[in-house]
């Protein structure tokens, strides 16, 4: 649900969201959790939680206009858009470009690496929201080990590709001279304020700054494509 | 000769704008002469990546070398893709303010 223990105390105390309460302590119904997650309207939706759904789910649709680039003309409008609204944001005054530029590496990445490849739904999903100071994008393309096991033939886990990808300058467009996005990405985190969490296939990597090694992680849920989330 | 990015746009973040760019960009550089520097004035660019960068700047360096000027430069983006780039390709770019 992607809310404090705080919070759910509170939300229980006004009614909001029961708890059930046993010993002293606060249980949930998972149908209770579904439930209030099925409800939510789309601006107080968790935008993380969409997109993962949107990316993991086993049918393919769109997802809601609202957050859906079909195309990147799509994306880069809707780019220079949230570069216009955190350019208003106290604070940001100095990284809001870095911010920007991340987001467009990864956006861009997601439509560079699956042109003509979608496995279904082509584009991506792209929703951010400025006062939780969060940004969400996803995929349900084929993910980085397929596309980097074209260059690199001996990659066999999710974990080591998306190492690869946020370590290495090599492309999974060779001959191109490409590959070297994440690394930015991974760069501009490692240096400011900002968090990074990025999933392909079985693979999670939760970044933040001066983090060395890169802490990457293998996880039950599995992405299609790719799925990240800063947060500033 | 003096190129303004911001005549491009000021959101130059992807690989195919940046080919674009490039590749239009072609019958101009014609006419840069033999001795000329090439000065690329980075003033009201706001958000500036590598993808962009890669099609545009690294050709553009590679033609012209130490003809090459970049000005100013002081935009957050624009430093950390000029660092990365250079470390990229290994060389260093000329910059003035």
């Amino acid at each position: 649900m992607h809310v404090s223990l705080d919070t759910l105390r509170r939300w229980d105390k006004v009614g909001r969201f029961l708890a059930i309460r046993r010993s002293g302590k606060r249980f949930y119904r998972l149908s209770d959790i579904d439930k209030y997650l099925a409800n939510l309207t789309l601006e107080e939706a968790d935008l993380f939680l969409l997109a993962k759904k949107w990316a993991s789910s086993a049918g393919a649709t769109e997802p809601d206009s609202l957050f859906y680039c079909q195309n990147s003309a799509v994306f880069q409008s809707r780019l220079i858009k949230l570069e216009k609204t955190l350019g208003t944001v106290s604070g940001l005054e100095n990284i809001f470009p870095l911010i920007v530029a991340i987001t467009g590496e990864i956006g861009n990445n997601s439509f560079d690496h699956n042109l003509g490849s979608w496995p279904d739904i082509s584009g991506i999903f792209f929703g951010y929201d400025t006062n939780r100071r969060e940004i969400v994008l996803s995929d349900r393309g084929q993910g980085i080990l397929k596309t980097l096991k074209r260059v690199k033939k001996e990659l066999s886990s999710d974990e080591e590709a998306l190492k690869v990808a946020f370590t290495e300058v090599l492309s999974g467009r060779a001959p191109e001279a490409r590959g070297n996005g994440l690394k930015f990405v991974k760069n501009i985190v490692m240096q400011n304020d900002i968090d990074l969490f990025f999933q392909t296939g079985q693979a999670e990597l939760n970044l933040k700054k001066g983090d060395t090694p890169l802490n990457i992680q293998r996880t039950d849920s599995r992405i299609q494509g790719c799925l990240a989330w800063i947060k500033f | 000769m003096i190129i303004e990015l911001k005549k491009f746009g000021t959101t130059l973040v992807s690989r195919q704008s940046g080919k674009e760019a490039w590749a239009a960009f072609q019958p101009v550089l014609g006419s840069v002469s033999v001795a000329e520097d090439v000065t690329l004035d980075f003033a009201g660019v706001i958000t500036f990546s590598p993808s962009w960068g890669d099609e545009f700047i690294t050709p553009l360096q590679e033609k012209y070398q130490e003809r090459l000027i970049l000005k100013n430069t002081s935009n957050s983006s624009v430093q950390a893709t000029l660092r990365l780039l250079e470390e990229i390709s290994k060389i260093k770019f000329k910059l003035v303010k």
